[in-house]
C-alpha cells in the first residue's frame, strides 16, 4: 500500500491558508464549472454533494408530507383528509423518508465526502461506479415518485402482504420498483466503502488509526453488503406476486404472507443501523473535537461498531413477536435484541466520557450532538420496553412504536445529519455559517422534537394504534401537543436551509481547522484541492490526539 | 492452441486515483467478491425458503419436484461446469498472453452458456405443456390441491429465471468483452478484467450447483 505519488504540487504549504488556489490546482468547487463537469464528475466530492442536493429534496417531500399527517390528527373524527388520502400520505412519508433520505443521507454524502479525505485517499476505489450509484439512486426514486404523481400507494413504508399483493388498489408496482432500485444503489455505495477502506488507507493509516465515522462506515457498509440483496429478493417476489400472480406470500397461490416479513425484516432491523451507525460516527467526531479531548476508549467504540452491526442481524424477529410465531422464538428474539443495548450503550458511555471534564466549546455542531445523545438514550431505553415480551404484547403497533423509532431514527440520525452537516460545512464550502442562528436552530429542532413525539409515548401507551387517523377525543389533546412541536420542528428544519445557503455566497472565508479538530480532513484547505492531497498525507500517531495547542493550529482565538 | 501463439505483452494500466497497479488490482478483485458476496444473499433467501418447504412438506415437494426435468438439469450442470473450465482456459491464456487461444476460449464459454439457456426454454416449454406453471390461470396447476407444491414450484421459476437472467447479462457482458479483446494491446491495459469477470462466471456457475440440488435432486 505504498501511495501518493502526486508531487508535482508546492513542495510544501501553509494548510490553514484559507485560499486553496495558491500553486497548483483549484478547490473541487471551482475546478470546472460547466453541468457536465457536475453530472458527469467522478470526484467523490462533487458526487456527494449531488447526494445532498437530491436528499434535501427528498426530506421537504417527507417533511411535508408529515405536517399534512399532523394536521389531520389536530381532530379526532378524521374529517380533515379522506381515509383514503390519509393513508396515501403517511405512505409517501414513510417510503420518502426511510428509502430516500434516512438510509443514504450520511452516508452517501458525509461518507462520500469524507472517507477518502479522512484515510489519505485521492479517491474512492471506484469513482466511474460511485457516479453510477447516484444515477441508480435517482432512476429508483423517480420510480417511486412516478407512483405518487400517478395517484399514490397506500400500503404503508413497509409493504405487508396480503395488502400490497391482493388488496390494495394503488400503484404499489412503481414504488417497489423504485425501492428496489434503489436498493442496488446501496449495495453499489456500501461495496465501494468497503473496498476504498481496505485497499486505499494513506501508509501508515492501520486500523486502529482510522477515524471513528471511517470504523461505522465500515461497519455500514457490511449491512448494506449483507442486507439488502435479501429485501432485494423479498420485493422481486412481491412484484413478481402483483404483477404475474407468482405466489409466493398469498395463500391462495401456495405461499405464505408471514415469509414476507421474515425477508423484509431480515434487512429492514439491520437497515435501523443503517441509519443509526453513521450518526454515531459523526457524534464521535464532533464530541472530541469540542470537548477538545481524546474519545474515550476509542477501541472499543470501534469494536462497538462492528459489534452492532453483527448483533442486528438476529434480532428480525422482535417484529414479528404477535404474528404467531412460536414461544420460543419470540423468546430468543427478545433475549437477543436486549443484546443490542450493549453495544449502543458503550457508545453513548464513551461519549459522555470523553465530554466529562472536557473544555467544552458549545458551538452548534456540539448542539447538536448532545441533542443527539439525548434523544438516543430516550430513544434507546424505549427499545428495551419493545423488547420485553409482555410490554410489547400491550403496546404493539401503537403510537408508542412510532415514538420510538422517530427518536431513533430521526432523532439519531436527523439530528447526526445536521450536526455534521455544521461541522463539515465550512470543509465543504469554505465557509462559516453564522454562529448564532445555528445555535437557535439547534434549541428549536431539540424542542420541537421532543414537544412532537414525547406525547406519542403516552398516547401509545394509552392505546391509540398507529395508522389510524380516527381516534377516541380523549386523545385530542395529546395529538394537538404533538401536531403543535412538529410546527417548532418544522420551523427548526427551514432555518438552516436558509442561513446555511445564504452563507455559500455571504459567509466568511473558512481556514482549513475552524473546530481545531484532529483528522487528515482537516489537514486540507477548505474547500479540500481537486484531488484532496497537494503533498503525500501522513498519518497520525494515534487517533483524536487532543487537546490541540493552539499555537500549532495557528488559529487565532477571538 | 498453436493458433494463439502470438504472444502479447500482459498488464494493467494503472488509473490515476491508485498508487500501484498492485493496489488498483486489489481493489478490482475485492470488489468482485464483495458483490458476488450479495449476489450470494439474493439466492440464499429463495433456496433456504425452498429447503425450509422441503423439511415442513416432504411428501408434496417430492411430488412436484418429480414434475422437474432431472436430466435437463443434470446436463445443464455439466454444461455451465463446461462452461467455467472454457473460462479458466481463457483466463489461464490471458496470462500467457496468447489473445488468439483466449478470445477462442471465451468464444467457446458464451457458445456454452447459450446451450444452457436453449436447454432452460426447452425445459420451461415442456412444464407449460405439463401444466406445472401455477401463476398461468389459463392452464390449472397439476397438483392444484397441494399449495404447499405451488409455492415451492413458484419458486423454482423465480430462483431459475433469476438465475437465468444473470446468465444472460453474463453472456452479453462476455461477449462486449470478447470484442473489445480481440483488438490488439488490450492485454497489456486490461489483463485483470479477464480475471474480474472471471470470478463473476464461475458464480453464476456455482449458483446454479446450489441450485440444482435444491430444486432438483433433494428427496428423489
Amino acid at each position: 500500500m505504498t501511495s501518493g505519488t502526486i508531487t508535482d504540487g508546492p513542495a510544501l504549504r501553509d494548510p490553514h491558508t484559507p485560499d486553496s488556489r495558491l500553486g497548483h490546482g483549484a478547490d473541487y468547487l471551482h475546478a470546472e464549472h460547466t453541468l457536465r463537469s457536475w453530472f458527469f464528475t467522478t470526484d467523490h466530492k462533487r458526487i456527494a454533494l449531488l447526494y445532498l442536493a437530491s436528499i434535501t429534496a427528498f426530506f421537504v417531500i417527507g417533511a411535508v408530507t408529515a405536517g399534512l399527517v399532523r394536521l389531520a390528527l389536530v381532530v379526532p373524527d378524521g374529517q380533515v383528509f379522506t381515509n383514503d388520502t390519509y393513508n396515501k400520505l403517511f405512505t409517501i412519508h414513510g417510503v420518502v423518508m426511510v428509502w430516500f433520505f434516512l438510509i443514504p443521507s450520511i452516508p452517501a454524502t458525509f461518507g462520500n465526502f469524507l472517507i477518502p479525505l479522512m484515510i489519505g485517499a485521492r479517491d474512492l476505489a471506484f469513482p466511474k461506479l460511485n457516479l453510477a450509484s447516484w444515477y441508480v439512486f435517482m432512476t429508483g426514486a423517480l420510480f417511486t415518485l412516478a407512483s405518487v404523481v400517478l395517484g399514490g400507494v397506500d400500503t404503508g413504508w413497509t409493504f405487508y402482504t396480503p395488502l400490497s399483493t391482493a388488496f390494495s388498489n394503488t400503484w404499489v408496482v412503481p414504488a417497489l420498483i423504485g425501492v428496489t432500485i434503489v436498493g442496488f444503489s446501496s449495495i453499489l455505495t456500501g461495496l465501494n466503502f468497503v473496498v476504498t477502506i481496505h485497499t486505499m488507507r494513506a501508509p501508515g493509516m492501520t486500523w486502529f488509526r482510522l477515524p471513528i465515522f471511517v470504523w461505522t462506515h465500515y461497519a455500514t457498509s457490511l449491512i448494506f453488503l449483507l442486507a439488502t440483496p435479501v429485501i432485494t429478493v423479498a420485493l422481486i417476489l412481491l412484484i413478481a406476486e402483483r404483477a404475474f400472480h407468482i405466489g409466493v406470500f398469498d395463500p391462495a397461490y401456495g405461499g405464505d404472507p408471514v415469509l414476507f416479513q421474515h425477508l423484509f425484516w431480515f434487512y429492514s432491523h439491520p437497515a435501523v443501523y443503517i441509519m443509526v451507525l453513521p450518526g454515531m460516527g459523526v457524534i464521535s467526531e464532533i464530541v472530541p473535537a469540542f470537548a477538545q479531548k481524546k474519545l474515550f476508549g476509542y477501541k472499543f467504540v470501534a469494536y462497538a461498531a462492528i459489534g452492532l452491526a453483527s448483533v442486528t442481524f438476529f434480532v428480525w424477529g422482535h417484529h414479528m413477536f404477535v404474528n404467531g410465531q412460536s414461544d420460543f422464538a419470540s423468546v430468543a428474539f427478545s433475549v437477543l435484541s436486549f443484546a443490542v443495548a450493549v453495544p449502543s450503550a458503550v457508545k453513548v458511555y464513551n461519549w459522555t466520557a470523553t465530554i466529562h471534564k472536557g473544555s467544552l466549546k458549545l458551538d452548534t455542531p456540539m448542539l447538536y450532538a448532545m441533542g443527539y445523545i439525548g434523544l438516543f438514550v430516550l430513544g434507546g431505553l424505549t427499545g428495551l420496553y419493545l423488547a420485553t415480551l409482555a410490554i410489547n404484547q400491550h403496546v404493539h403497533a401503537t403510537y408508542f412504536v412510532v415514538a420510538h423509532f422517530h427518536y431513533i431514527m430521526v432523532g439519531g440520525t436527523v439530528l447526526a445529519f445536521l450536526g455534521g452537516l455544521h461541522f463539515w460545512w465550512p470543509k465543504i464550502t469554505g465557509r462559516m455559517y453564522n454562529e448564532a442562528w445555528g445555535r437557535i436552530s439547534a434549541f428549536l429542532i431539540f424542542i420541537g422534537f421532543n414537544v412532537t413525539f414525547f406525547p406519542q409515548f403516552i398516547l401509545g401507551y394509552l392505546g391509540m394504534p398507529r395508522r389510524y387517523h380516527v381516534y377516541p377525543p380523549e386523545f385530542q389533546f395529546l395529538n394537538i401537543l404533538s401536531s403543535a412541536g412538529s410546527t417548532i420542528l418544522a420551523v427548526g428544519y427551514i432555518f438552516p436551509m436558509v442561513y446555511l445557503v445564504y452563507s455559500i455566497w455571504f459567509g466568511k472565508r473558512a481556514p482549513a481547522n475552524p473546530w481545531d479538530a484532529r483528522g487528515l480532513e482537516w489537514t486540507v484547505a477548505s474547500p479540500p484541492p481537486a484531488h484532496n492531497f497537494l503533498t503525500e498525507p501522513q498519518a497520525p500517531k494515534i487517533p483524536y490526539d487532543y487537546p490541540i495547542q493552539a499555537r500549532e493550529t495557528g488559529r487565532q482565538h477571538s | 492452441m498453436s493458433a494463439g501463439a502470438t504472444e502479447t505483452q500482459v498488464g494493467v494500466k494503472l488509473v490515476s486515483h491508485f498508487a500501484t497497479v498492485e493496489q488498483q488490482k486489489r481493489a478490482a478483485v475485492l470488489g468482485m467478491w464483495a458483490w458476488l458476496l450479495t449476489e450470494l444473499l439474493l439466492f440464499a433467501g429463495l433456496f433456504l425458503t425452498a429447503l425450509i418447504l422441503r423439511l415442513l412438506h416432504p411428501e408434496a415437494i417430492q411430488e412436484a419436484a418429480r414434475h422437474l426435468k432431472f436430466w435437463i438439469g443434470a446436463v445443464n450442470t455439466v454444461v455451465l461446469i463446461g462452461s467455467s473450465l472454457t473460462m479458466s482456459g481463457a483466463i489461464q491464456l490471458s496470462r500467457l498472453g496468447w489473445q488468439r487461444g483466449m478470445v477462442r476460449f471465451m468464444l467457446a464459454t458464451a457458445a456454452l452458456g447459450t446451450l444452457f439457456l436453449v436447454l432452460k426454454g426447452y425445459e420451461y416449454y415442456a412444464d407449460y405443456h405439463e401444466h406445472m406453471m401455477p401463476f398461468l390461470s389459463d392452464r390449472p396447476y397439476e397438483l392444484k390441491d397441494s399449495p404447499p407444491s405451488r409455492l415451492f414450484v413458484n419458486l423454482y421459476y423465480v430462483a431459475t429465471s433469476l438465475h437465468g437472467l444473470h446468465l444472460l447479462t453474463g453472456i452479453t457482458i462476455l461477449l462486449v468483452m470478447t470484442w473489445q479483446a480481440s483488438r490488439p494491446g488490450f492485454l497489456s491495459q486490461h489483463q485483470n478484467r479477464i480475471e474480474i469477470f472471471g470470478l463473476y462466471w464461475h458464480f453464476i456457475d456455482l449458483i446454479w450447483i446450489l441450485a440444482f440440488p435444491t430444486l432438483y435432486v433433494l428427496n428423489r
